[in-house]
């Protein structure tokens, strides 16, 4: 594959670093264009379950380095069957069952990424990933810095994440401004079959590590894939256009937002969705692009409130449109403790009055 | 529909196998969780295996007398895709209801 660096050796360290960072860059401004004569192409309807077990069965089949580990993933094809059938197509030595460790299941794919290998490993729950934070704040994401280069980390670490249905503790956390904090990680969240599929496999194909939050809300319900048409990889996308505010979420609560953005159409209200899809790094001049339409801008999000995303998203804005702002970004979260059980989940989790009262306080702001 | 399958497990601190005494449940079934699918007698007693999930039961193995070793085949369960994890449930798709209507009206100059 183009994407990994090769074996070659380096004149200097700088230089593979340089050239290292240099395919990056190349990967990431490569995606397909669509192609207008073809249109979208093939499409499929599919649960973001079905979609995210082909882009893990396609890419184990085109790239013979990757490999799939995690509890549970292999025999039983994951408590969500994701992994589903894989070790049956794939083989024990390329799709395979840990420990329950999840420290040893990250500590693993350091050093199969050291030997070559992409490791596509699976932490069972959001919640469970703290075990492994070790392996992945000091090891995982600083590996490739600490060899100036020359020992990337290709491992796309797949986590079900955020709340939604009805699991004890630690079934349904939010951990992205936790791991967005992290220097050597990229963190994306898609939020869709149909983004499911591409992030995924975009993800396994980049040379650094990234952590990839699943909805796991979303699993079940079934949209519109495009496997020929990927659209544009990086950044955020403009799901729903509008004029007067713009809602800025990912994951399970761009779905939400869109049912918000139908409701306040009803009220005359026009509001913008951006899915920011990768939460590491934020597309802050597509965030830009869209506020300077709009002018105003709520962020939504499950994590508490305090030192979330959220905030990181209210600065880009304010440091790029302060001009044109007509009102502080407001935001629209989970509250400060600690994630609750399945019956209090629908007060935690921002609802649909929660965020239309955000988008009011916005709209009716005035200055002075 | 998806198909599960539920191994023998080791009914004792390292017990091998067991011996099929009495299916609860025939092919076809539907099953609920904790409901006891079948008596098997191992070398230190016998024993109700209670089901790990429900479903509908689409093969079992093993007619009464005979011998099943651990980890091979003892049941298996037909679900719907939509089938929850291990852990939680499926989010029912319910419609947008709200109680908060926007009255703001946004200045457009």
């Amino acid at each position: 594959m183009s994407e990994q660096p090769s074996g070659a050796v380096a004149s200097s360290d700088l230089e593979a670093a340089a050239r290292n960072t240099e395919q990056t860059a190349a990967q990431e401004q490569s995606s397909p264009a669509p192609s207008p004569e073809d249109g979208a192409g093939r499409m499929e309807n599919l649960s973001m379950q079905a979609a995210l077990n082909r882009a893990l069965a396609e890419t184990l089949a085109e790239d013979p380095r990757a490999v799939v580990l995690g509890e549970d993933v292999g025999r039983l094809g994951g408590v969500f069957r994701i992994t589903d059938g894989l070790q049956e197509r794939f083989g024990a030595d390329r799709v395979f069952d840990t420990p329950l460790a999840e420290s040893g299941i990250l500590g693993m794919s350091v050093g199969l990424a050291m030997a070559g290998f992409h490791p596509i490993p699976e932490v069972q729950f959001d919640g469970f990933a703290y075990p492994a934070v070790n392996q992945i704040v000091t090891q995982l994401a600083r590996m490739n810095y600490r060899s100036r280069g020359t020992m990337p980390m290709p491992v796309t670490l797949r986590v079900p994440s955020f709340g939604g249905i009805r699991a004890p503790e630690h079934h349904g956390e939010s951990l992205e401004a936790l791991f967005a904090h992290v220097p050597g990680l990229k963190v994306v969240s898609p939020s869709s079959p149909h983004e499911a599929y591409h992030l995924l496999k975009h993800a396994v194909a980049v040379p650094d590590p990234v952590i990839f939050m699943e909805p796991k809300s979303r699993y079940w319900q079934k949209g519109d894939v495009f496997p020929d048409d990927a659209g544009p990889l990086q950044g955020a996308k403009v799901v729903r256009p509008g004029r007067h505010v713009t809602l800025v979420a990912w994951g399970a609560m761009v779905a939400r937002c869109l049912q918000v953005a139908e409701l306040a159409a009803e009220d005359g209200i026009e509001v913008e969705v951006l899915d920011l899809r990768w939460l590491k790094p934020i597309d802050a001049e597509g965030l830009a692009a869209s506020v300077a339409r709009t002018r105003r801008a709520v962020v939504v999000h499950e994590a508490p409130l305090t030192s979330g995303l959220g905030a990181e998203v209210a600065a880009l804005i304010t440091e790029r449109c302060f001009d044109t702002l007509r009102a502080p970004v407001g935001r629209v979260t989970g509250f400060d403790v600690p994630y609750p059980s399945g019956d209090l989940e629908d007060e935690y989790i921002p609802n649909i009055d929660r965020i239309l009262f955000g988008i009011q306080r916005v709209l009716e702001y005035r200055r002075g | 529909m998806a198909e599960i399958p539920f191994p023998l497990p080791d009914l004792g601190e390292g017990l091998i196998e067991a011996t099929v005494l009495e299916w609860l449940v025939a092919e076809g079934d539907q099953v609920e969780r904790n409901q006891p699918l079948v008596e098997v007698e191992t070398t230190k007693s016998a024993v109700e295996l209670p089901s790990p999930q429900a479903g509908r039961v689409a093969r079992t193995y093993g007619e009464p007398g005979e011998t099943i070793n651990v980890g091979e085949p003892l049941i298996v369960f037909e679900v719907p895709d939509n089938t929850a994890g291990i852990v939680g449930t499926v989010p029912q798709e319910a419609p947008a209801r709200r109680r908060v209507r926007l009255t703001a009206v946004p200045d457009e100059d």
